[in-house]
């Protein structure tokens, strides 16, 4: 997520907070607000708590970096929020990590494997599974990932949970 | 809403071990309510708010049904316990261990009652499952093979179309055949997964459903269409407001009122009532008396009407006079008071009654009727969809429309139904705008009344001025507000023809509820003023507020009055401006008139909905918008007044 993904201010190297460059048994430990870049070698504070609320109040909230990772997605899928009004596809994923909006996705029937048809973009995504019209904000409708067409044969894991019953 | 939970109160409650409990378990909006009365019998009006209902209401069954206690649940889409619904409804089962379920599904939405289904199943109860609104699904060409559903699931399954009472006999029958669904899993194993459960209800569907679509949409489905698309949707938008601004600003407060506040209440009520007090209670004085006119209009434009019918009568005014030369005796002095605190000029009947059952009354049984109607059909999930992004600016999302709208109405109970918010920024915010800008249908009666002795361009003025209040207040209390908005995810149900019982029932419960909250704060309201005028208070009032009333809005001082009651009600401090701008003796410019506008929209929220704000989000945070509303309020005010003299439209 973008919040653990820091910007160096000396050279503009992105990297994760992870990868901050720091010598092992400092005794600072986690008093220690500075991190170093990994490129440059650049230490620098962490945006205080305080300063991120004026910037945040001052500031447009900043994109998340997705147009990157969306070039990267394999032929044939394509984000809920891409596809033409009347356009069917299969759900292949819900997305990033809100679980959350999983629950209340899946309560609704929108779930990987779940057919879906695209009422219309504009001004609010709507899709409709089965018989449920559903309007969801344009930055859902983006993490959802589907392949466009009719459904096809299911993934084999979720073969394996077939319950007994029936 | 308080008026429909009352039912749960009222109806008896017999002990748990009397008869074996049903309890009517569903998806929201499938119809438990309607199937709970023919159940039992018994009337209980329902509320269409998702969430705001988390009663339980229950009954014994009518006799046909047998010794049997029905308990209706508030509609959950999901068990888990993550809402209130939810815990209610698992509290409840968990009481009754021994009760029977009947899940009641929406047919034409299999899908997602058989995932409650699943997970009610694993309560291992006995259960039954009623496929109601099996008309729709017939009419949408869909087909559900009954049979094989009941042989998979292992339960009677049974299909109704609860508003025609059809299919209930075999319901009944079906009762008795409950079983513990076949495809409960063992006990003692882990629930499955959300994703487990819904693999398994596709695999059931294959099995059980089909739909052909039909070759052409039906009109309530284009129409509901046309209603969210970019376009058309705004200009259904538009139609919408107009018509709603038709019938509730220009009829309701137009014609209507003007029948019951002078055709009746001024007419012929005050008369009759000052005749009654003053025979009664004796003491030498001569009333006034004035020709009133009367004119019936149908209203066209804010500017146009056809007048039907035009008189005039000439009517006792609660005004008087004593001779100088006759001194009061203490009998006479006292039974003088009582006179005026009836029906003197601040007297009960002849101001208090009159402006709640004559002003109030039919504007907001005009907004709730075309409230309820909208609402019935399934439109306000598609204004949401329209105004999702305009609401995403105050960190709020389309969900926030339905209190907002209902606001028009009535602040208070608006700021109730801010419970449907997921998040607490978001009810703040919505409550702030409530509170703060966002008048009720009382208030907008009057001030469209108002509107209407401004010049065109000066209401246009008011209503940006109102617009860019809300959008910017609500842009700065959502910055200013910690926390994070909730995402928008928001189910559209299906345009429908609006029900004619099921909207006169929701517009009288909520006219029942608008009253017993209404009348009270009015009398009360009125007799304060009555008590400050007796005293010699409002007098001293108006001078003590001259230098802000006078000097910073630049109003004449008595209308220092009008924002004192505007502390009672903004709707009665609004009616104080109208009169002061359009009644005899007018003493107000066409600057002034948008000045008091402006400052008695933005005013205080009325008493009733600041003990809403205390109930619902705590004495701090009511004290906290109060501390800013007041002097927003007069700021803006002012700015307005300043502005408009810098400008020399005066």
């Amino acid at each position: 997520m973008a919040g653990d993904y820091l910007t160096c201010p000396m050279c503009g190297f992105e990297f994760a907070r992870g990868d901050t460059l720091c010598a092992h048994g400092c005794p600072l430990g986690s008093m220690c607000r500075l991190v170093r870049c990994p490129s440059c070698q650049y230490e620098f504070p962490e945006t205080p708590a305080t300063v991120g609320m004026f910037r945040k109040l001052f500031k447009r909230r900043r994109s998340l970096p997705v147009a990157a990772g969306e070039a990267r997605l394999p032929e044939n899928v394509r984000a809920a929020s891409e596809l033409r009004p009347g356009e069917r596809a299969t759900v292949l994923c819900l997305g990033a990590t809100a679980t959350e909006r999983h629950r209340t996705l899946t309560v609704f029937g929108v779930a990987p494997g779940a057919e879906l048809t695209v009422v219309q973009q504009q001004p609010a995504c709507v899709i409709k599974v089965g018989e449920t019209e559903l309007a969801l904000d344009r930055e859902i409708a983006r993490e959802i990932l589907v392949e466009p067409g009719e459904r096809k044969a299911r993934a084999p894991t979720v073969e394996q949970e077939q319950p007994t019953g029936f | 809403m308080t008026a429909d939970t009352n039912s749960a109160r009222s109806l008896p409650r017999p002990t748990a071990s009397e008869a074996p409990v049903t309890a009517l378990v569903g998806n929201p909006n499938v119809g438990k309510s309607v199937l709970f009365r023919n159940l039992t019998r018994r009337y209980v009006t329902v509320s269409n708010y998702p969430g705001t209902t988390v009663e339980i209401v229950r009954a014994k069954a009518s006799e046909e049904v047998g010794d049997r206690e029905i308990v209706d649940t508030p509609g959950l889409n999901d068990l888990a316990p993550r809402s209130d619904e939810a815990r209610v409804t698992r509290e409840l089962l968990e009481s009754y261990p021994d009760s029977t379920v009947l899940q009641v599904a929406d047919a034409k939405n299999l899908r997602r009652a058989l995932f409650l289904t699943l997970q009610l199943a694993e309560l291992r109860r006995p259960m039954v499952l009623v496929l109601n609104m099996w008309d729709e699904l017939e009419e949408r060409g869909g087909e559900i093979d009954v049979e094989r559903l009941s042989t998979i699931l292992g339960i009677p399954v049974v299909c109704t179309v609860a508003p025609t009472n059809t299919g209930t006999e075999e319901l009944v029958a079906a009762l008795d055949r409950a079983r513990v669904p076949a495809i409960a899993p063992e006990p003692g194993t882990t629930a499955p997964s959300d994703v487990t459960r819904l693999d398994r209800v596709n695999d059931i569907l294959a099995e059980t459903w089909s739909i052909s679509e039909p070759e052409r949409a039906s009109l309530g489905v284009k129409l509901g269409f046309w209603a969210m698309h970019p376009v058309k949707g705004l200009a259904v938008l538009s139609a919408i407001l107009l018509a709603v601004f038709w019938l509730v600003g220009l009829f309701g407060a137009g014609t209507l009122v003007d029948a019951l506040e002078v055709g009746i209440f001024e007419q012929r009520v005050s008369p009759a009532s000052i005749a009654v007090a003053d025979r009664l209670l004796p003491f030498p004085h001569e009333h006034f008396t004035e020709e009133v006119p009367f004119t019936l209009s149908l209203p066209i434009s804010p500017a146009h009407e056809v007048v039907l019918r035009e008189t005039s009568r000439l009517t006792v005014r609660p005004a008087y006079e004593i001779s100088p030369s006759v001194e009061l005796t203490g009998g006479e002095s006292f039974r003088r008071l009582v006179h005026d605190f009836l029906v003197g000029p601040f007297g009960q009947v002849t101001m208090g009654l009159s402006y709640a059952l004559a002003i109030v009354l039919p504007i907001v049984t005009v907004f709730f009727l075309v409230f309820s109607v909208l609402e019935d059909s399934g439109y306000f999930s598609r204004m949401s969809v329209m105004l999702n992004r305009v609401f995403r600016i105050m960190g709020l999302n389309g969900k926030a429309v339905l209190p907002m709208i209902l606001g028009l109405g009535c602040t208070t109970m608006a700021t109730m139904t801010t419970r449907v918010l997921e998040s607490r920024k978001e009810r703040i915010v919505t409550t702030m705008l409530l509170a703060l800008a966002v008048p009720c249908s009382a208030q907008l009666g009057v001030l469209l009344a108002l509107t209407a002795a401004l010049s065109p361009g000066g209401a246009l003025v008011w209503l940006g001025i109102m617009a860019g209040v809300i959008l910017m207040v609500g842009w700065l209390t959502a910055k200013v507000f910690p926390g994070e908005g909730s995402e928008f995810i928001l189910e559209i149900p299906p345009m429908r023809r609006p029900q004619p019982g099921n909207v006169l029932t929701k517009t009288y419960s909520r006219i029942e509820w608008y009253l017993k909250e209404v009348i009270p704060v009015f009398l009360v309201g009125t007799a304060v003023l009555f008590l400050l005028d007796s005293l010699g208070a409002l007098t001293a009032i108006a001078h003590a507020a001259e230098p802000l009333v006078v000097g910073w809005l630049g109003l004449p001082a008595e209308m220092a009055n009008a924002l004192l009651v505007g502390f009672m009600r903004r709707d009665f401090g609004a009616v104080y401006v109208l009169d002061a701008a359009t009644g005899a003796g007018a003493i107000l410019s066409q600057h002034q008139i948008l000045v008091a506008m402006v400052t008695i929209t933005l005013f205080m929220p009325c008493f009733a909905t600041l003990l809403m704000i205390t109930k619902e989000h705590g004495r701090k945070t009511a004290l906290g918008m109060v501390a800013f509303i007041f002097p927003f309020a007069v700021l803006i005010g002012g700015l307005v007044n300043k502005l408009g003299l810098w400008l020399g439209t005066t």
